[in-house]
């Protein structure tokens, strides 16, 4: 490992980190309130007096970031951000327990929207700003960030957005890293500033509508109310929110392509066919499902559709409490944790993308019992995949069950609550979706879990978000010898 | 700019390495996987896998806007086709490697008919190298700038050289016939150092001094290197190299021995070069050189295909008192050692291949102002020498260049007006019109006013 260009980079994270303060600082002294101004600018202190030194006193003699320390960089700034990030939760004494603030500053970073606060009555506006901030920002990813802001960092900057993006494999929509990270930065922006404008004009505060754009926009799923958007009872904000959670689940070239005007690169887009069909037979049966419930199809319609685009897009808001609903009906929205989005957006899961290939090769294994001569391709994008890709993506969805079995036994070591809720807490985590059954579902949260559930179900969202290898490959010890 | 590179080999990453550096959009076409994806980890560049002959293939990798498109895969057909359909699809400018002799005769006519702007032949373009340094075996290296006025020249400063172990501005008082040259780098440790006033070159430096040819021959005169002439070579492998080099140097009276191992390829040389004395036998075997007479020849150029015997050879033949050794190596990354070993004249096709198509890309950025005109990457590109033609409208015209600030480790090598060759001291001036040399250790310029700019008090 080049201990002093990682330790540089993460100098670099910290300071971009304390420059997305900002923000939420401004929110703080704007409002008055008391408790928040002075936790954020005891962090801001804390995380400028780390973050300098380590940026201006690291050497690196050598510049080239080689892949196992973009890995390592990737992994441990995600670490040291929640780390950091936590503070502002305990300092201003709203969560006194670190284990509490660590876990809500990973669920926002890793826009899971999972949390342990149970209150947010008297919750400061600076503190609950910046809880919603780390959902935009872990969204598109800090590093992605960095390297808009800091493009010259490294020459060799792929290996830390092929560890920070999600999906199968790299792909840059320009040729440099930089400008694509910037490009990605703005359709973000944008995006999200208009989903605030639609907001406010259904009616929301700006400050509202700025909480659940963020929340939106990075998939998260944080609300400033106990109930989530069911606090609104309002169909246009629903509609309007379903609309942009399933728009910030699609991988971003695509809108690239929209703005380049490049029709045919979307029609050409099989994921974004699968993602878009998943969604509408998800809806559809849903539906169906709830008829008898709700009694009407238009408002099992309503609350099917926006539950359907938040758990697939891995945002996690409610407008009802969905545990109560049929077991068929919450089976589905089990099977649609798992799936996620597609790869470049900002939502978790295992993505599209996988699950469509994985479906393509058992119908190629099946078909070669059949008829064992025949020579098949599988094919996406109208392009045949490699080999060595199929195998990998069926390691990556073993290793992502085997993570969510291995998660629930260690969470259920607390003997607390039924299966059904240890184990959706697990899968919650890794999907990065926030609520599932149970005691964690909508109408409930993770605050009774103890230390050792709360610490690894922070490490699951992190592995998750990650898409596993970058933290798991922190345990293999020859990650940690000198070069 | 946006460059296209078709083919992602030796000379097609190295190209994309560079342009890369100078903070150009690069995307790279091929049609092998692995070797992309190895591209993708060393450079900030785009990947597109396919056939760059192929029109789809450009235009998914956006051919319409792109400004230059370098066509550089291993065949001379693809890359000709690749030229042709990428200026039909939008391309502004088409460069293609083509090596083939067969096509090179009929190159004007290949030229104009697919519209291809530039026809790079690593192998014509090596051995024109080759023949330069064949001129003048006293040097190194020689670059020449404003079209052929100033010679810059490398050399390697010997114990007993009149220029060591005194400080460079006491050089022409002390030594009266020595006429004054620039001093324009020095290399020592694997380090370029651009030299001030009090500089004093050591035994074993590298050495470069710039001036027009006149003054650069007498000051070899002057050092007593200036003695060789070179009147018989040898050439052991008989590549495409061999071949055009024995085309360019047989017409100039000196006399080539060239050695192949293959009894077909020799009997074909034989009858294509039948000037050359075609000797067939192993190239690189000690008692087949000593018989043939190698302590004999004035200079020994290896160009064999592999790296490893090439050296070996000129090696021995350094060691066997060969006034002049050259040999080609592909693998840059040895440079350092094999020149600490005594073989300073090495050629690689890939470097010269790359430098030829940079200096037609950097010509072409788009832009107001002064703009690089030639650039020479000298030292593995440790250091570069930039060629500016100045235009009118600049603000530091007239002004002397000690009351400019010139950019660090640089130096204002030559100024060349109107013919007539300046090397510079602080009472010069730059004016329009002007052809400049400058000395960098900086890479990446682009625009002369990077390098010099007025003195705000």
């Amino acid at each position: 490992m080049n201990i002093a260009l990682v330790t540089r980079f993460l100098g670099v994270i910290l300071l971009v980190e304390a420059a997305s303060m900002t923000p939420s600082l401004i929110i703080a002294l704007f409002h008055h309130q008391d408790g928040d101004v002075p936790a954020l600018l005891m962090t801001l202190g804390l995380i400028l007096a780390v973050g300098l030194p380590m940026f201006f006193l690291s050497r690196p003699k050598d510049r080239n970031l080689r892949a196992r320390d973009g890995f390592i960089v990737v992994a441990l700034s995600w670490i040291l951000m929640s780390v950091f990030g936590a503070l502002p939760f305990t300092l201003s004494g709203f969560l006194p327990n670190y284990v509490d603030a660590l876990f809500e500053a990973v669920s926002g970073f890793t826009t899971t929207g999972a949390t342990v606060v149970t209150d947010f009555s008297h919750m400061p506006h600076g503190i609950v700003f910046w809880r919603s901030f780390t959902h935009w920002v872990g969204g598109m990813g800090v590093l992605v960030l960095t390297l808009a802001l800091l493009p010259k960092l490294s020459d060799r900057t792929s290996h830390l957005v092929r560890a920070e993006s999600p999906g199968p494999s790299l792909s840059k929509i320009v040729p440099k890293m930089g400008d694509s990270a910037k490009i990605l930065y703005i359709m973000y922006t944008v995006l999200t500033v208009i989903e605030f404008c639609i907001l406010m004009l259904c009616g929301m505060n700006p400050y509202d509508a700025a909480i659940h754009a963020m929340g939106t926009a990075g998939t998260g799923g944080f609300s400033n109310y106990g109930d989530s958007v069911a606090h609104f009872q309002s169909v246009p904000i629903e509609i309007t929110m379903t609309v942009f959670m399933i728009l910030f689940g699609i991988n971003f070239a695509i809108y690239y392509f929209m703005y380049n005007r490049s029709w045919h690169d979307i029609r050409n887009n099989e994921e974004l066919r699968w993602y878009l069909s998943i969604v509408g037979i998800v809806i559809l049966l849903l539906t169906v499902l709830l008829i008898p419930y709700y009694g009407s199809f238009t408002s099992a319609l309503r609350y099917s559709a926006f539950q359907t685009a938040s758990v697939i897009s891995t945002s996690g808001f409610a407008t009802c409490n969905f545990d109560l609903w049929p077991v068929s009906a919450r089976m589905l929205l089990l099977l649609v944790m798992f799936i996620g989005s597609c790869a470049g957006s900002t939502a978790g899961g295992m993505k599209v993308i996988r699950v469509a290939l994985m479906i393509k090769e058992a119908k190629r294994e099946i078909r070669r019992t059949i008829q064992p001569r025949k020579v098949q391709m599988v094919r996406f994008d109208g392009k045949g995949i490699d080999e060595s890709m199929l195998h990998s993506i069926a390691v990556f969805v073993f290793a992502y069950v085997a993570l969510v079995l291995a998660g629930a036994v260690v969470i259920a070591l607390e003997n607390r609550y039924d299966l059904i809720t240890n184990f959706t807490a697990a899968l919650t985590c890794v999907s990065n979706v926030g609520p599932g059954f149970g005691a964690v579902g909508p109408a409930g949260n993770f605050a009774e879990y103890g230390p050792l559930a709360k610490l690894v179900c922070s490490f699951l969202m992190l592995a998750g978000r990650l898409e596993l290898y970058p933290l798991l490959i922190l345990f293999h010890p020859v990650v940690w010898k000198k070069n | 700019m946006r460059i296209l590179v078709v083919g992602a080999g030796k000379v097609g990453s190295t190209i994309a390495e560079h342009l890369v550096q100078e903070q150009h959009d690069v995307t790279v076409i091929d049609s092998n996987e692995d070797v992309l994806e190895d591209c993708q980890d060393l450079m900030d560049i785009m990947c597109i896998n396919g056939n760059g002959a192929n029109a789809q293939t450009l235009i998914d990798a956006g051919v319409d806007k792109a400004d230059i498109l370098i066509a550089a895969t291993a065949g001379d057909e693809v890359n000709m086709l690749c030229c042709l359909i990428g200026k039909r699809l939008g391309a502004r400018y088409a460069i293609a490697r083509i090596r083939d002799p067969q096509y090179n005769e009929s190159l004007t006519l290949l030229q104009q008919e697919l519209g291809i702007d530039m026809v790079i032949n690593p192998e014509r373009a090596t051995a024109l190298e080759i023949s330069r340094l064949l001129r003048f075996p006293f040097a190194s290296n020689i670059e020449s700038f404003a079209k052929g006025l100033v010679e810059m020249v490398e050399f390697r400063a010997q114990p007993g050289d009149s220029v060591v172990g005194i400080p460079l501005h006491e050089l022409t008082s002390r030594h009266a016939k020595l006429p004054r040259v620039l001093y324009a780098g020095v290399e020592r440790d694997g380090k370029v150092i651009i030299p001030a006033g009090d500089f004093i070159i050591q035994a074993g430096d590298r050495v470069f001094v710039t001036g027009d040819m006149v003054t650069i021959t007498s000051f070899f005169d002057a050092l007593g290197k200036n003695k060789l002439r070179v009147k018989n070579v040898m050439i052991i492998g008989g590549g495409r190299i061999s071949y055009y080099l024995s085309k360019m140097i047989v017409p100039t009276g000196i006399h080539v021995t060239m050695v192949e191992i293959d009894p077909n390829k020799a009997e074909k040389l034989s009858e294509e070069l039948p000037h050359v004395t075609v000797l067939c036998g192993d190239g690189t075997n000690m008692e087949l050189l000593d018989q043939e007479g190698v302590r004999g020849t004035d200079a020994l150029i290896c160009l064999t295909d592999r790296d490893e015997e090439n050296l070996m050879t000129g090696l021995f033949a350094a060691h066997q008192g060969v006034p002049k050794v050259i040999v080609k190596n592909n693998r840059l990354n040895y440079t350092d050692i094999i020149s600490s070993m005594g073989l300073d004249s090495m050629v690689s096709p890939k470097q010269i291949t790359s430098a030829n198509i940079l200096r037609y890309a950097r010509a072409r950025v788009r832009g107001q102002g002064t703009r690089v005109e030639k650039l020479y990457r000298v030292l593995n590109g440790k250091a570069e020498a930039l060629e500016f033609e100045v235009r009118a409208g600049e603000n530091w015209l007239g002004i002397p260049l000690k009351d400019l600030t010139i950019r660090k480790n640089t130096l204002v090598a030559v100024i060349v007006r109107r013919g007539k060759v300046i090397v510079p001291f602080g009472n010069d001036t730059i004016e329009a019109g002007d052809s400049v040399v400058f000395m960098s250790c900086e890479s990446g310029i682009s625009d002369i006013n990077e390098l010099i700019q007025v003195r705000h008090k």
